[in-house]
C-alpha cells in the first residue's frame, strides 16, 4: 500500500508583511498624536521672571458683565466689534497692540476666553484686570 | 488608543482654537455644578490653594509644573482667576483647556 508523503510546512516566517503593518501603525500613530494637541490658551502671569511688563493699554477697557455682554469704554459692542477694535489697534501700534479685560466676577468663563482667543488670534496683547 | 483616552474630557469647554504644547501635569477641573478637582482629588475653593500647592510638591517636574485649567461652560470667571492668582502666587505657569471652535 503506498503512503502518501506529507508535503513539510515551512517554519520560516514572512516578515515583509509585518513591516507592512508597522509602519502603517506608526504612520497612524504619528499622525493621531498631532490630532491629539490639547487645546489651552496660555496664560502670561505675572510674578515670573519671563513675563514681561504690562503694556499701557488704559484706553481701550473691554468689560464683560455677568450676563456676557460686551462693553468698550462703557459702550456696548459685539465681540466682532472688539475684533474691529482688535484691528484698528494692529493698524495704529502693530507691536504694542493691547486692551484692558475686565470681566465681571460672576461672568462665565467662555465669554472671557472667547476676548483671550480673539487677542491671541489678531496678535493683540491682552491684559486682564481683578474680576469686579 | 491609550493616549487618546486619556485626553478625553467629558465637560463642555470654551471653545478656541489655540493650541500648547505645555504639559498638562496638575490638572484643576472645575465644573458648572461647583465641583473642584486637583489632579483627580476633590476639592474646594476654600482649600484650592493648599490643595495646588501640595500638588506641585509631588510632582517630579517642578520647573515646568503647568496648572491646566478645565472649566466647564458656565463656571463663574472668579473660579478660574483663582486658580490662575494661585499659580501665580506658586511662580508656575498656568494654561486654560479650551475645545476646538465648532465654526
Amino acid at each position: 500500500m503506498a503512503v502518501k508523503k506529507r508535503s513539510k510546512v515551512s517554519a520560516e516566517f514572512n516578515m515583509s508583511s509585518l513591516t507592512d503593518i508597522i509602519f502603517l501603525l506608526l504612520i497612524f500613530f504619528m499622525l493621531t498624536s498631532s490630532i491629539v494637541t490639547p487645546n489651552a490658551l496660555n496664560l502670561q502671569l505675572p510674578g515670573k521672571k519671563t513675563s514681561p511688563p504690562p503694556p499701557k493699554a488704559k484706553n481701550k477697557i473691554v468689560s464683560i458683565d455677568e450676563s456676557g455682554a460686551y462693553t468698550l469704554n462703557g459702550a456696548p459692542i459685539s465681540l466682532d466689534g472688539v475684533k474691529r477694535q482688535m484691528e484698528s489697534l494692529k493698524r495704529v501700534d502693530k507691536d504694542k497692540a493691547a486692551i484692558v479685560v475686565s470681566p465681571s466676577a460672576k461672568a462665565s468663563n467662555e465669554t472671557v476666553v472667547a476676548i483671550l482667543d480673539l487677542a491671541y488670534k489678531m496678535e493683540v496683547r491682552a491684559v486682564l484686570t481683578e474680576p469686579k | 488608543m491609550l493616549t487618546s483616552n486619556m485626553v478625553q474630557i467629558s465637560i463642555p469647554l470654551p471653545e478656541s482654537d489655540s493650541t500648547t504644547v505645555a504639559p498638562t501635569n496638575l490638572p484643576v477641573m472645575m465644573t458648572i455644578d461647583g465641583n473642584i478637582s486637583v489632579v483627580g482629588k476633590s476639592s474646594s475653593l476654600a482649600n484650592l490653594e493648599k490643595d495646588i500647592a501640595f500638588a506641585v510638591r509631588e510632582t517630579d517636574n517642578k520647573e515646568n509644573a503647568t496648572v491646566t485649567i478645565i472649566s466647564e461652560v458656565g463656571v463663574p470667571w472668579s473660579s478660574v482667576h483663582k486658580a490662575m492668582a494661585i499659580a501665580s502666587g506658586l511662580k508656575i505657569k498656568a494654561i486654560i483647556a479650551t475645545q476646538p471652535s465648532k465654526k
